[in-house]
């Protein structure tokens, strides 16, 4: 042990900055140490194993965890065939090869101290559980891969047909509580129904079944003693020889993530990461159900502190660490930008492991006095931390350091404390990881809903439409559309309540199925047209009114086919104008035209297309409230407030018309009027985020600050009591 | 705004559209300042274009501004159409590291979502 240490020393001090874990001494000594000392230490429990060798990690480890630090980048570019051809002639050997999961060609160098955890824990399997030798071993690591592999590129996992493994239930158990993690982990940017989606999948191909989380298995009373004292308060949960595997393969298959892995199990524990992963979630868990989180609001304090120190202190490393972080940062954000960049990518999904090592290092190297307690402020609640970095990196670069923090915590944006900024911290994270899965146009289905089951959904979403009821309409064919994915009109009819409903992302998201289903269905051309005019998108509003054109009986014959992918726009307005010559009484030619001219900001024409369309069709409310929003655009607010209430007057519950009423009024600088429409809008389809955020900004506007946090907390009766229409 | 394909263009439009009226001339009164966009389509200060609003005299332009603007703000079409629409806040935005300012602060403090109108949808 004591030679190991010695010979592994060398590693925290790399001599030309060759990668620490590249140093073939090192490999060889863990080789060859790591197997003769690693038989009186299984006798107690594996995660003791790793405790006599901190000192090897604790200080290399975690320096390479940093990405973009030099370690890092020629890790990644390194060819691996030297540390491999040294590998191969230690007595190691045969161990290596025996764990090359399938599909990695060849155990690195880098890899050489992964060689070695992997054999302790194959040992330890030997010691302590039933191995997963042999070809199931292969073939569950060949699923978990080709799992990683689908997560990784965003592909939904295709179930496969596995052989019988004869896993036992703490197999299962483990593979299931560690693929929900991993899922998240590498999902972390899909939504919660698409992750759990994902897991069963894998799960069902393993054939485990998903139920919750059993009670901790007794019989290994040791390893649980020692389990519950690594990780005090959590809650339980299993090791076994098969996931941590799988965390190994994991490792392989990125170049980079090893070292934090290692890192992590040298401090906590073999399991010790993947209870940092369960706290976060339960963190971020109750951050978002946006209750007063006392703990948060605490450490965003402190860390808001630590950010004006950090800001006057001169010290130079002080600077260098933080335009490391400030390179991280960057990197996160590009990362989902540049899938090619493979560290980047992986920095994404292992963020907030990285995080934490990073404030390890930094407290073991540059604040050895005093640094402990803002050190472990700032690791859990990394997220705040590494972004008050950046805002301190604009400070320097603003040169107004003192005054702009002074400002910021003396309340200069009209709020007083740092609780509001917490809590809009908070639902902005959330609202940040709702909106990317949205706006990929996936669409979000609701988590409870009773009319799964239902005998006939698609009958009772209908006629919950025409009832008016929106929000029950869009349950009722959400079960529709679950139960037959085909349904190009269930999907239709549910975009068009949500569009009613002013939510035009998921409307998108619906429509988008509806096209997938039946794509030359005009209604559904005309709707995804006009939704991506709402958010905007006009090359994409453009694209699908011009297919309306190509697939339409009657005038599919004007557009020509060739310039279908991205089609100018004043050609298509050309093209529709010839449609309209051709049939001056056929009112979905005028709406489209209306459209377009909305796209062109040519309200005027707009205005007058549909006013030409009403005469067709005076009952279409929808075709009121694009005349009415058409206007309020074109800054004729008192016209588009008679258009609005016509509609309104055609159907009561059109939140979407409800919610333009309050824009209306906003815009003429008529807040309070405003603010009872959009409390309308938001009683009516409490999902309406827009009307939300228009509430706000017109509370704030008419100078009723008092109400925001009943906004804020989405607290309708508070709202209708004091704003009533 | 003509010939800009980004989606902020078309909120600024009906910003300058918005400034003629009495409550767009009651925000001039009530701000008074300038303000420079640079609007980048995807990636912060890539292919910016330059857009100016200018609230003492209460119009839109495109183009740098002749002069010092009060404030100038860098940022991406998503990231400003959520400032603009409230989805995003501004100083969350600006801690992320999604805004850089350059300018007076107190002015660009007074950039916030009540000073854009809302565009209704159809």
């Amino acid at each position: 042990m004591a030679m190991r240490h010695l010979v592994t020393g060398q590693t925290s001090c790399p001599a030309d900055g060759a990668s620490s874990s590249n140093n073939p001494l090192n490999a060889f000594a863990n080789a060859l140490l790591g197997q003769s000392s690693k038989t009186p230490a299984l006798k107690e429990l594996p995660g003791s194993v790793s405790v006599p060798s901190i000192s090897d990690f604790g200080t290399a480890a975690p320096l390479s965890t940093i990405p973009g630090s030099e370690n890092e980048f020629k890790q990644d570019q390194r060819p691996l065939a030297r540390g491999a051809d040294f590998i191969r002639e230690g007595p190691v050997n045969d161990w290596v090869e025996s764990f090359r999961p399938p599909g990695v060609p060849e155990f690195g160098a880098a890899e050489s101290r992964f060689a070695e955890f992997d054999q302790i824990y194959n040992n330890a399997g030997t010691t302590f559980g039933p191995p997963l030798d042999g070809p199931p071993q292969r073939v569950l690591s060949g699923v978990l891969h080709s799992f990683l592999a689908s997560g990784r590129a965003g592909v939904p996992f295709q179930p496969v047909p596995v052989p019988a493994l004869g896993l036992s239930e703490s197999d299962k158990q483990c593979i299931r509580d560690r693929s929900c993690i991993m899922a998240r982990h590498i999902l972390a940017d899909q939504p919660e129904e698409y992750i759990q989606a994902q897991v069963n999948t894998l799960l069902h191909s393993l054939d485990i079944d998903n139920r919750m989380r059993g009670p901790m298995h007794g019989q290994y009373p040791e390893m649980e003693e020692y389990w519950n004292q690594s990780q005090s308060s959590m809650g339980p949960a299993s090791m076994h020889n098969a996931s941590d595997k799988w965390i190994t393969e994991f490792g392989n298959q990125n170049n980079n993530p090893e070292s934090w892995a290692h890192s992590f199990e040298q401090q906590y524990g073999p399991n010790g990461w993947a209870s940092e992963f369960e706290q976060h979630q339960s963190q971020m868990a109750m951050g978002q159900m946006g209750g007063a989180n006392m703990a948060n609001l605490a450490a965003m304090e402190q860390s808001r502190m630590l950010a004006q120190t950090l800001a006057s202190n001169n010290d130079p490393k002080f600077q260098m660490s933080r335009g490391e972080l400030i390179i991280e940062d960057n990197q996160v954000k590009q990362g989902s930008a540049s899938q090619s960049n493979g560290w980047a990518d992986e920095f994404q999904t292992q963020y907030n492991a990285n995080a934490n090592s990073w404030v390890d290092q930094f407290a073991h190297e540059e604040l050895s006095q005093g640094a402990d307690k803002w050190a472990s402020e700032f690791s859990s609640e990394h997220h705040q931390g590494a972004l008050n970095e950046s805002w301190v990196d604009e400070f320097s670069k603003l040169n107004v350091t003192d005054e702009w923090a002074e400002e910021f915590s003396g309340g200069g944006f009209g709020e007083s404390s740092a609780d509001p900024w917490a809590d809009e911290f908070q639902e902005q994270l959330s609202s940040f990881k709702q909106s990317s899965g949205a706006s990929r146009g996936v669409y979000v289905f609701s988590e409870m809903n009773p009319y799964v089951g239902h005998p006939n959904p698609m009958q009772e979403g209908q006629e919950l439409f025409r009832k008016g009821l929106l929000s029950e309409a869009v349950l009722a064919l959400e079960a529709e559309v679950l139960k037959n994915p085909e349904n190009a009109e269930g999907w239709r009819l549910l975009g068009v309540t949500h569009a009613e409903n002013d939510d035009d992302q998921q409307a998108i998201a619906a429509m988008m199925n509806a096209q997938e289903a039946n794509p030359t269905n005009l209604e559904v051309l005309l709707a995804l047209g006009v939704s991506h005019t709402n958010e905007l998108e006009q090359g994409e509003a453009l694209r699908y009114l011009y297919r309306w054109l190509q697939n339409h009986p009657k005038y599919g014959g004007l557009a020509p086919p060739q310039s279908a992918d991205s089609p100018y726009g004043p050609d298509v307005v050309r093209l529709f104008n010839e449609a309209a010559q051709m049939s001056p009484e056929d009112a979905d030619v005028h709406i489209v035209l209306g459209v377009l001219y909305n796209l062109s900001r040519e309200y005027d024409k707009a205005i007058a297309s549909f006013k030409t369309a009403l005469q067709f069709k005076p009952q279409d409310y929808s075709l009121w409230n694009k005349l009415g929003a058409t206007q309020a655009n074109s800054i004729q607010s008192a016209d588009a407030i008679l258009a609005y209430q016509k509609a309104l007057d055609l159907k009561p519950n059109y939140v979407r018309a409800w919610a333009n009423m309050g824009i209306s009024y906003a815009n003429q600088g008529l807040y309070e009027d405003s603010i009872r429409y959009y409390v309308r809008a938001v009683a009516m389809n409490p999902k309406a985020d827009n009307a939300w955020q228009y509430l706000r900004i017109s509370l704030g506007n008419a100078s009723r600050a008092d109400m925001i946090a009943a906004c804020d907390a989405r607290n309708l009766d508070a709202l209708q009591k004091e704003f009533p229409l | 705004m003509d010939g800009s394909s980004l989606k902020s263009a078309q909120l600024l439009e009906q910003m300058r559209l918005h400034l003629a009226t009495d409550a767009g001339k009651e925000l001039t009164k009530k701000v008074g300042l300038v303000y420079q966009l640079n609007i980048a389509p995807k990636k912060l200060g890539v292919d910016e274009e330059i857009f100016v609003v200018d609230l003492k005299k209460g119009e839109v332009t495109k183009g740098p501004y002749q002069g010092k603007p009060d404030a100038t703000f860098s940022f991406t079409d998503n990231d400003f159409l959520g400032i603009a629409t409230g989805k995003t806040n501004p100083q969350i935005a600006f801690i992320r590291g999604a805004i850089k300012i350059k300018g007076s602060i107190s002015a660009a403090q007074k950039f916030t979502p009540d000073i854009f109108p809302k565009p209704a949808k159809l």
